[in-house]
Protein backbone atom coordinates (compact mmCIF):
# COMPACT_ATOMS: atom_id res chain seq x y z
CA UNK A 1 0.00 0.00 0.00
CA UNK A 2 2.92 1.65 0.35
CA UNK A 3 2.40 3.51 -3.20
CA UNK A 4 -0.63 4.84 -2.70
CA UNK A 5 -0.11 8.47 -0.88
CA UNK A 6 -4.01 9.59 -0.81
CA UNK A 7 -7.72 7.16 -0.91
CA UNK A 8 -10.59 9.05 -1.29
CA UNK A 9 -12.88 6.59 -0.48
CA UNK A 10 -16.99 6.78 -1.63
CA UNK A 11 -16.89 10.05 -0.17
CA UNK A 12 -20.27 12.49 0.11
CA UNK A 13 -20.37 16.11 1.15
CA UNK A 14 -23.72 17.66 2.28
CA UNK A 15 -24.95 21.11 2.98
CA UNK A 16 -28.61 20.79 4.13
CA UNK A 17 -30.19 19.62 0.76
CA UNK A 18 -27.10 20.42 -1.44
CA UNK A 19 -25.19 17.44 -2.16
CA UNK A 20 -21.84 19.19 -3.00
CA UNK A 21 -19.70 15.93 -3.49
CA UNK A 22 -21.35 12.43 -3.98
CA UNK A 23 -19.63 9.04 -3.85
CA UNK A 24 -16.40 10.45 -5.14
CA UNK A 25 -13.60 7.74 -5.02
CA UNK A 26 -10.04 7.90 -6.20
CA UNK A 27 -6.64 7.13 -5.39
CA UNK A 28 -3.17 9.25 -6.17
CA UNK A 29 -0.02 7.38 -6.35
CA UNK A 30 3.07 8.58 -4.68
CA UNK A 31 5.00 11.25 -6.03
CA UNK A 32 1.86 11.61 -8.84
CA UNK A 33 0.59 14.81 -10.01
CA UNK A 34 -2.86 14.08 -10.14
CA UNK A 35 -5.49 16.93 -11.59
CA UNK A 36 -8.73 17.76 -10.24
CA UNK A 37 -10.94 19.44 -12.82
CA UNK A 38 -14.40 20.08 -13.27
CA UNK A 39 -16.86 23.51 -14.44
CA UNK A 40 -17.58 25.61 -11.36
CA UNK A 41 -19.66 24.10 -9.00
CA UNK A 42 -18.17 20.85 -9.24
CA UNK A 43 -17.51 20.23 -5.53
CA UNK A 44 -13.88 20.13 -6.61
CA UNK A 45 -12.82 23.14 -3.58
CA UNK A 46 -15.39 20.89 -1.15
CA UNK A 47 -13.12 18.01 -1.66
CA UNK A 48 -10.04 19.56 -0.73
CA UNK A 49 -11.49 20.85 2.09
CA UNK A 50 -13.08 17.55 3.11
CA UNK A 51 -8.71 16.01 2.23
CA UNK A 52 -7.34 18.81 4.03
CA UNK A 53 -9.93 18.24 7.39
CA UNK A 54 -11.91 21.28 7.26
CA UNK A 55 -15.34 19.56 6.98
CA UNK A 56 -15.59 15.85 8.17
CA UNK A 57 -17.74 14.17 5.17
CA UNK A 58 -21.36 13.17 5.76
CA UNK A 59 -20.02 9.57 4.38
CA UNK A 60 -17.39 7.92 3.15
CA UNK A 61 -13.83 7.95 4.31
CA UNK A 62 -10.42 9.80 3.39
CA UNK A 63 -7.00 7.50 3.92
CA UNK A 64 -3.67 9.38 3.98
CA UNK A 65 -1.07 7.90 4.04
CA UNK A 66 -2.51 4.73 4.26
CA UNK A 67 -4.14 5.76 7.92
CA UNK A 68 -7.97 6.45 8.04
CA UNK A 69 -7.75 10.16 8.46
CA UNK A 70 -11.76 11.34 7.75
CA UNK A 71 -12.25 13.99 9.97
CA UNK A 72 -8.85 14.99 11.71
CA UNK A 73 -8.85 18.83 11.86
CA UNK A 74 -7.07 20.58 9.80
CA UNK A 75 -3.55 21.09 11.92
CA UNK A 76 -3.47 17.52 12.47
CA UNK A 77 -3.62 16.64 8.43
CA UNK A 78 -0.75 19.37 8.38
CA UNK A 79 1.47 17.46 11.12
CA UNK A 80 0.53 14.32 9.04
CA UNK A 81 2.16 15.83 5.93
CA UNK A 82 -0.19 17.58 4.12
CA UNK A 83 0.23 21.54 2.57
CA UNK A 84 -2.22 23.07 0.92
CA UNK A 85 -2.86 26.52 -1.09
CA UNK A 86 -6.01 28.36 -1.57
CA UNK A 87 -7.82 29.87 -4.53
CA UNK A 88 -7.85 33.18 -2.78
CA UNK A 89 -4.37 33.80 -1.68
CA UNK A 90 -4.33 34.43 1.99
CA UNK A 91 -0.71 35.06 3.54
CA UNK A 92 -0.83 36.10 6.95
CA UNK A 93 -0.66 40.18 5.67
CA UNK A 94 0.63 41.74 8.87
CA UNK A 95 3.61 39.17 8.90
CA UNK A 96 7.06 39.95 6.61
CA UNK A 97 7.24 37.57 3.68
CA UNK A 98 9.80 35.70 5.82
CA UNK A 99 7.83 35.32 9.11
CA UNK A 100 4.95 34.13 7.18
CA UNK A 101 7.25 31.24 5.76
CA UNK A 102 8.83 31.11 9.54
CA UNK A 103 5.34 29.94 10.79
CA UNK A 104 4.73 26.52 9.74
CA UNK A 105 8.28 25.51 10.39
CA UNK A 106 7.39 25.51 13.73
CA UNK A 107 4.90 23.30 13.21
CA UNK A 108 7.05 20.61 14.88
CA UNK A 109 7.29 22.03 18.14
CA UNK A 110 3.37 23.73 18.51
CA UNK A 111 2.60 20.55 20.42
CA UNK A 112 5.50 21.23 22.71
CA UNK A 113 4.38 23.62 25.48
CA UNK A 114 7.59 24.84 26.83
CA UNK A 115 8.85 24.43 23.34
CA UNK A 116 6.43 27.04 22.40
CA UNK A 117 7.85 29.74 25.08
CA UNK A 118 11.15 30.01 23.55
CA UNK A 119 11.95 32.37 20.70
CA UNK A 120 10.90 31.37 16.81
CA UNK A 121 13.41 34.10 15.35
CA UNK A 122 16.53 32.19 15.10
CA UNK A 123 18.84 31.89 13.02
CA UNK A 124 18.02 27.66 11.92
CA UNK A 125 14.75 28.67 11.44
CA UNK A 126 15.50 31.87 9.72
CA UNK A 127 17.58 30.49 6.77
CA UNK A 128 15.74 27.53 6.45
CA UNK A 129 12.89 30.19 5.68
CA UNK A 130 15.04 31.86 3.32
CA UNK A 131 15.95 28.69 1.31
CA UNK A 132 12.57 28.11 0.41
CA UNK A 133 11.85 31.65 -0.52
CA UNK A 134 15.14 31.02 -2.86
CA UNK A 135 13.76 27.79 -3.98
CA UNK A 136 10.19 29.65 -5.32
CA UNK A 137 12.11 32.91 -6.12
CA UNK A 138 11.28 35.43 -3.97
CA UNK A 139 14.13 35.74 -1.61
CA UNK A 140 14.79 39.42 -2.57
CA UNK A 141 11.33 40.22 -1.19
CA UNK A 142 12.29 38.35 2.10
CA UNK A 143 11.55 41.47 4.55
CA UNK A 144 8.31 43.09 3.00
CA UNK A 145 5.01 43.19 4.33
CA UNK A 146 3.81 39.80 2.67
CA UNK A 147 0.18 42.03 2.07
CA UNK A 148 1.83 44.07 -0.10
CA UNK A 149 3.31 41.40 -2.41
CA UNK A 150 1.61 41.47 -6.39
CA UNK A 151 -0.82 38.30 -7.15
CA UNK A 152 2.14 36.04 -8.24
CA UNK A 153 4.10 36.57 -6.08
CA UNK A 154 1.77 36.17 -3.31
CA UNK A 155 0.98 32.61 -5.05
CA UNK A 156 4.72 31.92 -4.75
CA UNK A 157 4.73 32.85 -1.03
CA UNK A 158 1.74 30.32 -0.47
CA UNK A 159 3.53 27.25 -2.61
CA UNK A 160 7.07 28.26 -0.13
CA UNK A 161 4.37 28.18 3.29
CA UNK A 162 3.50 25.04 2.09
CA UNK A 163 6.26 23.29 1.43
CA UNK A 164 7.65 24.47 4.46
CA UNK A 165 5.61 21.80 6.50
CA UNK A 166 7.54 19.12 4.42
CA UNK A 167 4.08 17.91 3.44
CA UNK A 168 4.15 14.25 1.70
CA UNK A 169 1.06 16.16 -0.22
CA UNK A 170 0.28 18.90 -1.26
CA UNK A 171 -3.20 20.30 -2.23
CA UNK A 172 -3.00 23.78 -4.71
CA UNK A 173 -5.93 25.05 -5.28
CA UNK A 174 -6.20 27.13 -8.10
CA UNK A 175 -2.52 28.22 -7.92
CA UNK A 176 -2.50 29.62 -11.80
CA UNK A 177 -5.92 31.49 -11.72
CA UNK A 178 -5.50 35.26 -12.96
CA UNK A 179 -1.48 34.93 -13.69
CA UNK A 180 0.21 36.21 -17.00
CA UNK A 181 1.93 33.49 -18.81
CA UNK A 182 5.23 34.06 -17.78
CA UNK A 183 4.32 33.91 -14.10
CA UNK A 184 2.17 30.65 -14.96
CA UNK A 185 5.13 29.04 -16.62
CA UNK A 186 7.53 29.67 -13.68
CA UNK A 187 4.88 28.61 -11.50
CA UNK A 188 4.33 25.32 -13.22
CA UNK A 189 8.46 24.93 -13.60
CA UNK A 190 8.05 25.62 -9.76
CA UNK A 191 5.30 22.66 -9.14
CA UNK A 192 7.50 20.10 -11.08
CA UNK A 193 10.46 20.41 -9.34
CA UNK A 194 9.04 20.09 -6.35
CA UNK A 195 7.30 16.56 -7.62
CA UNK A 196 11.00 15.52 -8.15
CA UNK A 197 11.66 16.09 -4.78
CA UNK A 198 9.36 12.83 -4.09
CA UNK A 199 5.92 15.37 -3.09
CA UNK A 200 3.02 14.36 -4.50
CA UNK A 201 0.46 17.07 -5.95
CA UNK A 202 -2.84 16.89 -6.13
CA UNK A 203 -4.29 20.23 -8.14
CA UNK A 204 -7.67 22.32 -8.75
CA UNK A 205 -7.19 24.03 -12.41
CA UNK A 206 -9.17 25.97 -14.20
CA UNK A 207 -6.83 26.53 -17.02
CA UNK A 208 -6.88 23.42 -19.40
CA UNK A 209 -3.45 23.75 -20.84
CA UNK A 210 -1.73 24.03 -17.72
CA UNK A 211 -3.67 21.27 -15.64
CA UNK A 212 -3.36 18.43 -18.61
CA UNK A 213 0.68 19.94 -19.25
CA UNK A 214 1.06 19.34 -15.72
CA UNK A 215 -1.01 16.47 -14.45
CA UNK A 216 -0.04 12.98 -14.49
CA UNK A 217 -3.44 11.58 -14.60
CA UNK A 218 -6.54 13.68 -14.16
CA UNK A 219 -9.77 13.16 -12.33
CA UNK A 220 -12.75 15.01 -13.47
CA UNK A 221 -16.30 16.04 -11.43
CA UNK A 222 -19.28 17.27 -12.54
CA UNK A 223 -22.41 18.48 -10.20
CA UNK A 224 -20.05 16.61 -7.25
CA UNK A 225 -19.86 13.43 -9.00
CA UNK A 226 -17.12 11.77 -10.53
CA UNK A 227 -17.40 12.16 -14.64
CA UNK A 228 -14.13 10.44 -15.83
CA UNK A 229 -10.52 9.50 -14.87
CA UNK A 230 -7.30 8.77 -16.18
CA UNK A 231 -4.26 10.22 -18.20
CA UNK A 232 -5.36 13.57 -19.82
CA UNK A 233 -5.35 12.59 -23.60
CA UNK A 234 -7.91 9.84 -23.03
CA UNK A 235 -10.00 12.18 -20.91
CA UNK A 236 -9.38 15.16 -23.12
CA UNK A 237 -11.16 12.91 -26.03
CA UNK A 238 -13.70 11.71 -23.90
CA UNK A 239 -17.02 12.77 -24.94
CA UNK A 240 -18.86 13.58 -21.29
CA UNK A 241 -16.11 15.18 -20.59
CA UNK A 242 -16.51 17.35 -23.30
CA UNK A 243 -20.13 18.07 -22.94
CA UNK A 244 -20.26 18.44 -19.51
CA UNK A 245 -17.00 20.60 -19.67
CA UNK A 246 -17.85 23.10 -22.34
CA UNK A 247 -21.13 21.89 -23.88
CA UNK A 248 -21.53 20.02 -27.16
CA UNK A 249 -19.14 20.53 -30.09
CA UNK A 250 -16.59 22.62 -28.42
CA UNK A 251 -13.21 20.99 -28.74
CA UNK A 252 -10.93 24.73 -28.33
CA UNK A 253 -10.17 23.99 -24.89
CA UNK A 254 -7.67 21.15 -26.52
CA UNK A 255 -5.61 23.90 -28.33
CA UNK B 1 4.39 73.21 37.98
CA UNK B 2 4.48 70.30 40.46
CA UNK B 3 1.13 69.56 40.16
CA UNK B 4 0.67 69.36 36.61
CA UNK B 5 3.56 67.06 36.61
CA UNK B 6 1.94 65.02 39.83
CA UNK B 7 -1.49 65.16 37.22
CA UNK B 8 0.44 63.82 34.39
CA UNK B 9 1.90 61.00 36.17
CA UNK B 10 -1.38 60.23 37.66
CA UNK B 11 -2.67 60.58 33.91
CA UNK B 12 -0.24 58.05 32.98
CA UNK B 13 -0.96 55.37 35.95
CA UNK B 14 -5.33 55.60 34.92
CA UNK B 15 -3.69 55.15 31.28
CA UNK B 16 -1.63 52.22 32.14
CA UNK B 17 -4.67 50.59 33.99
CA UNK B 18 -7.10 51.02 31.06
CA UNK B 19 -4.11 49.39 28.95
CA UNK B 20 -3.96 46.31 30.41
CA UNK B 21 -7.88 46.18 30.60
CA UNK B 22 -8.21 47.11 26.85
CA UNK B 23 -5.25 44.73 25.88
CA UNK B 24 -7.36 41.66 26.97
CA UNK B 25 -9.78 42.53 24.75
CA UNK B 26 -7.74 43.64 21.76
CA UNK B 27 -6.57 39.86 21.89
CA UNK B 28 -9.72 38.29 22.24
CA UNK B 29 -11.35 40.72 19.50
CA UNK B 30 -8.53 39.63 17.33
CA UNK B 31 -8.54 35.84 17.66
CA UNK B 32 -12.82 35.66 17.58
CA UNK B 33 -14.03 38.75 16.30
CA UNK B 34 -15.94 39.38 19.21
CA UNK B 35 -16.53 42.07 21.11
CA UNK B 36 -16.34 40.67 24.56
CA UNK B 37 -18.17 43.03 27.03
CA UNK B 38 -18.33 40.29 29.53
CA UNK B 39 -14.19 41.18 30.10
CA UNK B 40 -14.73 44.07 32.17
CA UNK B 41 -16.92 41.38 34.63
CA UNK B 42 -13.70 39.16 34.68
CA UNK B 43 -11.44 42.27 35.83
CA UNK B 44 -13.89 43.02 38.26
CA UNK B 45 -13.97 39.20 39.56
CA UNK B 46 -10.33 39.59 39.02
CA UNK B 47 -10.71 42.62 42.08
CA UNK B 48 -12.50 40.41 44.32
CA UNK B 49 -10.64 36.99 44.52
CA UNK B 50 -7.66 39.17 44.78
CA UNK B 51 -9.24 41.45 47.39
CA UNK B 52 -10.32 37.94 49.42
CA UNK B 53 -7.42 36.36 49.29
CA UNK B 54 -5.30 39.32 50.43
CA UNK B 55 -7.44 39.34 53.40
CA UNK B 56 -7.02 35.41 53.99
CA UNK B 57 -3.42 35.63 53.56
CA UNK B 58 -1.73 39.25 53.62
CA UNK B 59 0.04 38.77 50.77
CA UNK B 60 -0.06 40.51 47.67
CA UNK B 61 1.24 38.65 45.54
CA UNK B 62 -0.09 35.43 46.20
CA UNK B 63 -3.58 37.19 45.86
CA UNK B 64 -2.76 38.60 42.41
CA UNK B 65 -1.15 34.93 41.52
CA UNK B 66 -5.12 33.49 42.55
CA UNK B 67 -6.70 36.20 41.06
CA UNK B 68 -4.99 35.70 37.49
CA UNK B 69 -5.32 32.05 38.20
CA UNK B 70 -9.10 32.07 38.63
CA UNK B 71 -9.62 35.15 36.15
CA UNK B 72 -7.89 32.91 33.41
CA UNK B 73 -10.45 29.67 33.87
CA UNK B 74 -13.25 31.77 34.24
CA UNK B 75 -12.08 33.34 30.85
CA UNK B 76 -11.34 30.04 29.52
CA UNK B 77 -15.00 28.37 30.47
CA UNK B 78 -16.92 31.43 28.73
CA UNK B 79 -15.13 31.41 25.59
CA UNK B 80 -15.90 27.17 25.71
CA UNK B 81 -19.20 27.07 27.42
CA UNK B 82 -20.63 30.58 25.58
CA UNK B 83 -18.63 32.05 22.34
CA UNK B 84 -17.20 28.89 20.55
CA UNK B 85 -20.97 27.70 20.30
CA UNK B 86 -22.25 31.17 18.97
CA UNK B 87 -19.59 31.96 16.59
CA UNK B 88 -21.68 29.91 13.91
CA UNK B 89 -23.99 32.87 13.93
CA UNK B 90 -23.86 36.77 13.01
CA UNK B 91 -21.33 38.68 15.35
CA UNK B 92 -24.18 40.50 17.62
CA UNK B 93 -25.04 37.10 18.70
CA UNK B 94 -22.06 36.57 20.94
CA UNK B 95 -22.18 40.35 21.76
CA UNK B 96 -25.66 40.41 23.01
CA UNK B 97 -24.42 37.14 25.08
CA UNK B 98 -21.26 39.04 26.53
CA UNK B 99 -23.72 41.94 27.33
CA UNK B 100 -26.11 39.68 29.24
CA UNK B 101 -23.23 37.98 30.83
CA UNK B 102 -21.52 41.04 32.08
CA UNK B 103 -24.61 42.15 33.93
CA UNK B 104 -25.33 38.35 35.49
CA UNK B 105 -21.73 38.36 36.98
CA UNK B 106 -22.64 42.08 38.05
CA UNK B 107 -25.46 40.72 39.79
CA UNK B 108 -23.73 37.46 40.90
CA UNK B 109 -21.31 39.74 42.69
CA UNK B 110 -24.11 41.83 44.53
CA UNK B 111 -25.11 38.21 45.61
CA UNK B 112 -21.92 36.93 46.83
CA UNK B 113 -20.00 39.59 48.12
CA UNK B 114 -22.68 41.95 48.95
CA UNK B 115 -24.05 45.53 47.35
CA UNK B 116 -21.17 47.69 48.95
CA UNK B 117 -18.39 48.92 48.50
CA UNK B 118 -15.66 47.65 49.95
CA UNK B 119 -12.05 48.58 50.91
CA UNK B 120 -9.21 47.17 50.22
CA UNK B 121 -6.45 48.40 52.57
CA UNK B 122 -3.67 47.08 50.98
CA UNK B 123 -0.54 47.61 53.13
CA UNK B 124 2.12 47.99 50.35
CA UNK B 125 5.48 47.55 50.75
CA UNK B 126 6.37 50.44 48.85
CA UNK B 127 6.29 54.13 50.27
CA UNK B 128 5.44 57.19 48.17
CA UNK B 129 8.69 58.47 46.72
CA UNK B 130 9.71 62.05 45.91
CA UNK B 131 11.51 63.23 42.69
CA UNK B 132 12.61 66.54 43.92
CA UNK B 133 9.05 67.84 45.27
CA UNK B 134 7.20 65.72 43.12
CA UNK B 135 5.42 63.06 45.19
CA UNK B 136 4.26 60.10 43.76
CA UNK B 137 2.14 57.98 45.93
CA UNK B 138 2.97 54.42 46.45
CA UNK B 139 -0.26 52.86 44.97
CA UNK B 140 0.87 54.88 41.64
CA UNK B 141 4.31 53.19 42.11
CA UNK B 142 2.88 49.52 42.10
CA UNK B 143 0.75 50.26 39.26
CA UNK B 144 3.88 51.87 37.28
CA UNK B 145 6.11 48.79 38.42
CA UNK B 146 3.28 46.16 37.59
CA UNK B 147 2.14 47.66 34.46
CA UNK B 148 5.45 47.71 32.70
CA UNK B 149 6.21 44.12 34.06
CA UNK B 150 3.18 43.35 32.44
CA UNK B 151 3.54 44.87 29.12
CA UNK B 152 7.37 43.96 28.52
CA UNK B 153 5.96 40.06 29.56
CA UNK B 154 3.16 40.46 27.26
CA UNK B 155 5.32 41.79 24.28
CA UNK B 156 7.82 38.83 24.59
CA UNK B 157 5.31 36.68 24.54
CA UNK B 158 3.93 37.59 21.39
CA UNK B 159 6.60 38.96 19.54
CA UNK B 160 9.12 36.76 20.70
CA UNK B 161 8.01 33.30 21.47
CA UNK B 162 6.39 30.45 19.14
CA UNK B 163 3.87 30.69 20.84
CA UNK B 164 3.34 34.39 20.28
CA UNK B 165 3.91 33.78 16.57
CA UNK B 166 1.07 30.77 16.65
CA UNK B 167 -1.23 33.64 18.46
CA UNK B 168 -0.33 36.40 16.16
CA UNK B 169 -0.71 34.12 13.34
CA UNK B 170 -4.36 33.10 14.33
CA UNK B 171 -5.38 35.80 14.91
CA UNK B 172 -4.79 37.22 11.35
CA UNK B 173 -6.39 34.17 9.51
CA UNK B 174 -7.66 31.53 11.36
CA UNK B 175 -8.22 28.95 8.96
CA UNK B 176 -4.86 29.21 7.32
CA UNK B 177 -2.98 29.09 10.57
CA UNK B 178 -4.98 25.64 11.40
CA UNK B 179 -3.84 24.65 8.10
CA UNK B 180 0.05 25.57 8.91
CA UNK B 181 -0.84 22.85 11.57
CA UNK B 182 -2.25 25.17 14.71
CA UNK B 183 -4.38 23.96 17.18
CA UNK B 184 -6.65 27.21 16.61
CA UNK B 185 -8.95 25.98 19.43
CA UNK B 186 -5.99 25.71 21.99
CA UNK B 187 -4.25 29.04 20.85
CA UNK B 188 -7.99 30.96 21.55
CA UNK B 189 -8.31 29.32 25.24
CA UNK B 190 -4.64 30.38 25.75
CA UNK B 191 -5.51 33.66 24.84
CA UNK B 192 -8.70 33.98 26.64
CA UNK B 193 -6.55 33.07 29.74
CA UNK B 194 -3.69 35.69 29.18
CA UNK B 195 -6.17 38.06 28.22
CA UNK B 196 -8.10 37.45 31.56
CA UNK B 197 -5.32 36.87 33.74
CA UNK B 198 -4.17 40.58 32.65
CA UNK B 199 -7.30 42.36 33.58
CA UNK B 200 -7.24 40.12 36.92
CA UNK B 201 -3.84 42.29 37.38
CA UNK B 202 -5.58 45.14 36.37
CA UNK B 203 -8.95 44.81 38.71
CA UNK B 204 -6.41 44.50 41.89
CA UNK B 205 -4.12 47.39 40.74
CA UNK B 206 -7.47 49.49 41.10
CA UNK B 207 -8.94 47.95 43.67
CA UNK B 208 -5.91 49.13 45.22
CA UNK B 209 -5.38 52.68 44.22
CA UNK B 210 -8.99 53.69 44.57
CA UNK B 211 -9.28 51.33 47.88
CA UNK B 212 -12.41 50.36 46.83
CA UNK B 213 -14.04 46.92 45.47
CA UNK B 214 -17.76 46.82 44.54
CA UNK B 215 -20.36 44.98 42.17
CA UNK B 216 -20.40 47.65 39.33
CA UNK B 217 -16.80 48.58 38.89
CA UNK B 218 -16.69 46.98 36.06
CA UNK B 219 -19.17 49.30 34.02
CA UNK B 220 -17.47 52.37 33.37
CA UNK B 221 -14.10 49.94 31.88
CA UNK B 222 -16.52 48.07 29.90
CA UNK B 223 -17.91 50.47 27.91
CA UNK B 224 -14.37 53.08 27.76
CA UNK B 225 -12.17 50.12 26.66
CA UNK B 226 -14.88 48.58 24.03
CA UNK B 227 -14.16 52.68 22.47
CA UNK B 228 -10.50 52.39 23.40
CA UNK B 229 -10.25 49.57 20.83
CA UNK B 230 -11.87 51.29 18.60
CA UNK B 231 -9.29 54.38 19.15
CA UNK B 232 -6.69 52.12 18.75
CA UNK B 233 -7.80 49.81 15.38
CA UNK B 234 -9.36 47.16 16.31
CA UNK B 235 -7.41 44.22 16.95
CA UNK B 236 -4.72 46.24 17.02
CA UNK B 237 -2.05 45.65 20.36
CA UNK B 238 0.00 48.47 19.97
CA UNK B 239 -2.97 50.71 18.89
CA UNK B 240 -4.80 49.49 22.34
CA UNK B 241 -1.93 50.66 24.43
CA UNK B 242 -1.42 53.64 22.57
CA UNK B 243 -4.83 55.07 22.54
CA UNK B 244 -5.23 53.88 26.50
CA UNK B 245 -2.64 56.23 27.49
CA UNK B 246 -3.68 58.16 25.34
CA UNK B 247 -6.73 58.65 27.07
CA UNK B 248 -5.19 58.33 30.63
CA UNK B 249 -3.28 61.11 30.31
CA UNK B 250 -5.96 63.10 28.32
CA UNK B 251 -9.04 62.69 30.79
CA UNK B 252 -6.07 63.87 33.84
CA UNK B 253 -5.08 66.80 32.21
CA UNK B 254 -7.82 67.90 30.54
CA UNK B 255 -10.39 67.79 33.20
CA UNK B 256 -8.59 67.27 36.54
CA UNK B 257 -6.05 69.53 35.53
CA UNK B 258 -7.30 72.15 32.90
CA UNK B 259 -10.86 71.95 34.08
CA UNK B 260 -12.65 71.54 31.25
CA UNK B 261 -15.98 71.38 31.89
CA UNK B 262 -16.62 67.55 30.47
CA UNK B 263 -17.93 64.68 32.62
CA UNK B 264 -14.82 62.52 32.64
CA UNK B 265 -16.14 59.69 30.79
CA UNK B 266 -17.16 61.59 28.33
CA UNK B 267 -13.49 61.76 26.67
CA UNK B 268 -13.27 57.82 25.43
CA UNK B 269 -16.64 58.81 23.40
CA UNK B 270 -16.06 61.73 21.91
CA UNK B 271 -12.45 60.31 21.03
CA UNK B 272 -14.26 57.80 19.60
CA UNK B 273 -16.63 58.92 17.58
CA UNK B 274 -13.61 61.50 15.99
CA UNK B 275 -11.51 58.12 15.00
CA UNK B 276 -14.88 56.92 13.25
CA UNK B 277 -15.60 60.01 11.39
CA UNK B 278 -12.13 60.83 9.88
CA UNK B 279 -9.87 57.91 10.85
CA UNK B 280 -12.53 54.48 10.76
CA UNK B 281 -9.64 51.74 10.91
CA UNK B 282 -8.20 53.41 14.23
CA UNK B 283 -4.96 54.94 14.66
CA UNK B 284 -3.27 51.94 14.36
CA UNK B 285 -5.80 50.18 12.20
CA UNK B 286 -5.03 49.28 8.61
CA UNK B 287 -7.37 50.86 5.79
CA UNK B 288 -9.41 47.75 4.32
CA UNK B 289 -8.00 45.46 7.58
CA UNK B 290 -9.97 43.05 8.78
Amino acid sequence: MDEIILEVRAVCMQFGGLHAVENVSFVQRRGEILGLIGPNGAGKTTLFNVISGVYRPTSGSVLFKGRDTTGFPPHRMAELGLGRTFQIVRPFPDLTVIENVMVPLHLARYRNILASFTSWNTKTIRSEALRLLEETGIADLAELRAGLLPLGNQRKLELARALALQPALLLLDETFSGLRHEEIDIIANLVRKVREKGISILLIEHNMKVAMGLSDRVVVLDHGRLLAEGDPESVRRNPAVIEAYLGKGSMSYAS
Amino acid sequence: MNMFIEQLLNGVAVGAIYALITLGLALVYGVLRILHVAHAAIYTAGAYVGLFVYRATGSIPLATLAAMAVCGVLGILIERAVYSPLLKYPPYVPLISSIAMFLGFQELFRLLAGPYIIAFNARLPLSDAFIGHVRISAPILIIYVTSTLVLIALWLLLYRTEIGLAIRATSQDRAIASTMGMDARSLISLTFFIGSAVAAIAGILVGMHYNQVYPTMGTVPAYKSLALIVVGGLGSLPGAVFASLLLGVLETLLIGYANVPLPRDSLAFIAMIAVLLWRPQGLFGRKGGR
